[in-house]
């Protein structure tokens, strides 16, 4: 490679890691939640919270989005679309579990019908406790993912190493 | 002599790629839809996005990853956002733009902006019919029943000012509004002018073709990454040339800059009061409400500006 192809990589990444930090666009999925932390998700964005103060926007289009914030302890009815919603979505892009649920399966845990967690589906990359855990809580989480793409090789790294897991799991999806 | 033409050559290009046209056009645009959104939250009792969000969207947007779908003409679907762009960018030579005069003019070419600006609503049309999603698709026909049904009231209602100053030419008809306010004689005019605008926008209440909890995001669901980027860059170029126009035809001139933006910045006000005033309208009621109250409308007002003519001559 020649030295001179781009001189300021430090600086380009930084100004693409600065505007990925500053606009957000959220996608909200509910692969089986019970909808209680879903009502918290729409309470964190309404104007009482304000977060395009944040530069954060619900979005309608998985194309459209950067983060994916996730309820539910994941049935095994929503497992194929939870996979489907993520492989749709474009590089780079990050995960919130948000609630008991999502993070463990919570009451739901050991059930037959739930895989109890996001994470047993798709790499996640912020966790969000609570049952159902508050628009403050969730508004913490995003921003604690936010911050982690501060850190070197924090966002391009894992979504790597993401997307080479979700092509591993919708073959084994398709071969069942 | 040849270092002449080399020189008006450079100034010409500076002038299409920087200053005015261009890089500032776009920022502009940026800075516009940074107002419209700030006053909208303001509207809606909320604190609002910071002065740089739109443009930390753009830079995301065009840092992002792009796929395109299968079963699309990939040349279609890169190029579509570009043409849209461009015809904005080609608008903006005919415009008198910042309180500046338009760089290019000749006789006619109100026509030619007002269809350069029709560009944006028919490449998103095409572009959410040249992929196979379902949403785009139903995105892509109410644009493109929207076009139809704005662009014949919008075109009357910019030809009102066209015929009071007895020129097509955008140069000539915003000399003759200098000293004249022509929202006090043609208010009918004014008002399906900026509904107008507001329909090109896709804009609530018009903003059923883009209804994003119907359709997901309209024409635009399959774009992501650069194409989006190119589009919601075009989107706040077309917005400031029609401020620009709207307000260089009826609020009495825009060849001063601080009139200029003081100008286009209220009748911005105007167009998000709308936006935070109304709710949506499905596809059918803003067709019957173009084609059934703003021609209309227009049609009463040329009467009237008809008939002042001839009983004042």
């Amino acid at each position: 490679m020649k030295p001179t192809k781009n001189r300021h990589p430090d600086r380009l990444a930084g100004l693409k890691t600065w505007a990925r930090i500053n606009s957000p666009w959220v996608l909200h999925f509910n692969s089986g939640s019970c909808n209680g932390c879903d009502i918290e998700i729409l309470a964190t964005l309404t104007p009482r919270y304000d977060l395009e103060r944040f530069g954060i926007k619900l979005q309608g289009s998985p194309r459209h989005a950067d983060v994916l914030l996730c309820t539910g302890a994941v049935t095994r009815q929503a497992r194929s679309r939870l996979l489907r919603i993520y492989s749709q979505m474009h590089e780079p892009k990050f995960v919130v579990a948000i609630g008991s649920c999502a993070l463990s399966g919570g009451v739901f845990q050991g059930c037959y019908n739930v895989l109890g967690g996001i994470e047993k589906v798709i790499p996640v990359d912020a966790y969000v406790p609570g049952c159902p855990p508050r628009p403050e809580a969730i508004i913490d989480g995003v921003v604690k993912l936010l911050s982690s793409l501060k850190a070197p090789q924090g966002g391009d790294g894992t979504a790597a190493h993401a997307s080479e897991m979700v092509e591993k799991l919708v073959v084994e999806h398709e071969h069942r | 002599m040849a270092s002449d033409i080399i020189k008006d050559l450079l100034v010409s290009l500076a002038a299409i790629l920087f200053f005015p046209g261009g890089l500032f056009l776009l920022l502009c645009g940026l800075l516009y839809e940074w107002i419209d959104r700030k006053l909208l939250a303001q509207l809606q009792n909320r604190i609002g996005p910071r002065w740089f969000q739109p443009l930390a969207d753009v830079i995301k947007l065009l840092a992002k990853e792009e796929v395109v779908p299968e079963e699309v003409d990939a040349r279609l679907f890169i190029g579509l956002p570009i043409v849209a762009l461009a015809g904005g960018l080609t608008a903006a030579l005919y415009v008198p733009f910042a309180g500046l005069a338009p760089s290019h003019s000749f006789n006619g070419d109100l026509i030619v902006t007002i269809y350069l600006l029709s560009l944006l609503s028919l490449c998103l049309g095409l572009a959410g019919s040249n992929t196979l999603d379902r949403f785009s698709l139903v995105g892509a026909t109410r644009t493109l029943t929207q076009l139809f049904s704005y662009e014949a009231p919008f075109l009357l209602a910019l030809l009102g000012p066209a015929f009071a100053a007895g020129s097509w030419q955008i140069q000539e008809i915003a000399t003759y509004t200098e000293t004249r306010w022509l929202l006090l004689s043609q208010p009918l005019g004014f008002l399906v002018a900026v509904i107008g605008l507001m329909g090109k926008l896709e804009l609530p209440p018009l903003d059923a073709p883009e209804a994003e909890t119907e359709i997901v995001a309209g024409a635009l669901t399959e774009y992501s990454g650069r194409g989006l980027a190119i589009f919601r860059l075009s989107k706040g170029v077309t917005l400031i040339l029609g401020l620009t126009l709207i307000a260089a035809f009826y609020l009495g001139g825009v060849s001063n800059p601080a009139f200029f933006f003081l100008k286009t910045i209220a009748l911005l006000l105007i167009i998000v009061g709308l936006k935070a005033l109304f709710a949506r309208l499905r596809i059918d009621q803003s067709v019957g409400l173009w084609w059934r109250y703003g021609t209309l409308l227009v049609l009463i007002q040329w009467l009237g500006m008809f008939l002042w003519g001839g009983v004042m001559t």
